[in-house]
């Protein structure tokens, strides 16, 4: 693994989830920015654990745009689970619901959907790193962003065990300063909540 | 010192291990490991969407 300013690269054995998150992101990134956060982070870098899902934010898009992604994605063999028609998915993201992918006749693994929600979802979106496995690539969240909010907002101890592997793996790449700060943010963010 | 402390103290230490691992040795080794734990995972993995969304707590409305 080997980390530069903002890229990554892994020469890993891809994965089932690593080829599901591939697939769904090739078609996703023709028509909008996005960005992987949570778990599935963690697990690119290396976490031991499985997954069911992976966590994608997408910035606010207009109904054109959406009716367009969704008949790429379905062109490409993924159906909505928790909404069927276009209009009814549109509706779930603008009342800031999830709505999840996954390929026909399956369930698990899925992608989770969510339009950008408040200021650290844009920062997530905003500060990336392009994630370089052999040939392809994911674009994922910085990692500062992702640490402090598992140990801040998140909590459980799944997503502690997550944040302290990616402090480890990525000892002396990470900016501990930002994570620092990032987790003042977070936390005034929530208190206002 | 409770069961819930003594696992959590071990889960922590074998995330430290794993970390070590990770760092110590190429990613095709570590990597090809880790595909065991995801790839069975999800190829044992047999829930309804009813089943999914209730253990994910979220909405879902088709019949």
């Amino acid at each position: 693994m080997k980390f530069g300013k903002s890229t990554i690269t892994i020469d890993r054995r891809l994965s089932d989830l690593d080829y599901f998150a591939i697939d769904f992101t090739t078609v996703l990134k023709k028509h909008t920015p996005y960005v992987i956060v949570s778990g599935y982070v963690a697990i690119l870098l290396g976490r031991a654990r499985a997954s069911e899902d992976i966590d994608i934010i997408i910035p606010r898009l207009d109904f054109s745009t959406v009716q367009s992604l969704l008949k790429d994605v379905r062109h490409h063999g993924f159906y909505c689970l928790n909404a069927e028609g276009d209009k009814e998915i549109y509706e779930y993201l603008t009342e800031e619901l999830p709505v999840r992918f996954a390929k026909i006749h399956t369930i698990i693994p899925n992608i989770e959907v969510n339009w950008s929600k408040n200021k650290f979802d844009d920062i997530a979106l905003e500060k990336t790193i392009q994630v370089h496995l052999n040939k392809k690539c994911l674009t994922i969240s910085h990692l500062e962003l992702q640490v402090a909010f598992k140990e801040i907002v998140l909590r459980s101890p799944k997503d502690i065990e997550d944040a302290r592997h990616i402090r480890k793996v990525a000892e002396g790449y990470l900016d501990l300063k930002a994570i620092r700060k990032y987790k003042v943010m977070l936390r005034d963010f929530y208190k206002e909540k | 010192v409770t069961f819930t402390k003594k696992n959590e103290k071990e889960r922590l230490q074998f995330v430290d291990t794993w970390a070590e691992y990770v760092k110590n040795h190429s990613d095709r080794e570590w990597s090809q490991q880790q595909n065991i734990i995801i790839n069975s995972g999800l190829r044992s993995a047999s829930l309804t969407k009813e089943q999914f969304f209730h253990m994910k707590k979220e909405k879902y409305n088709r019949p």
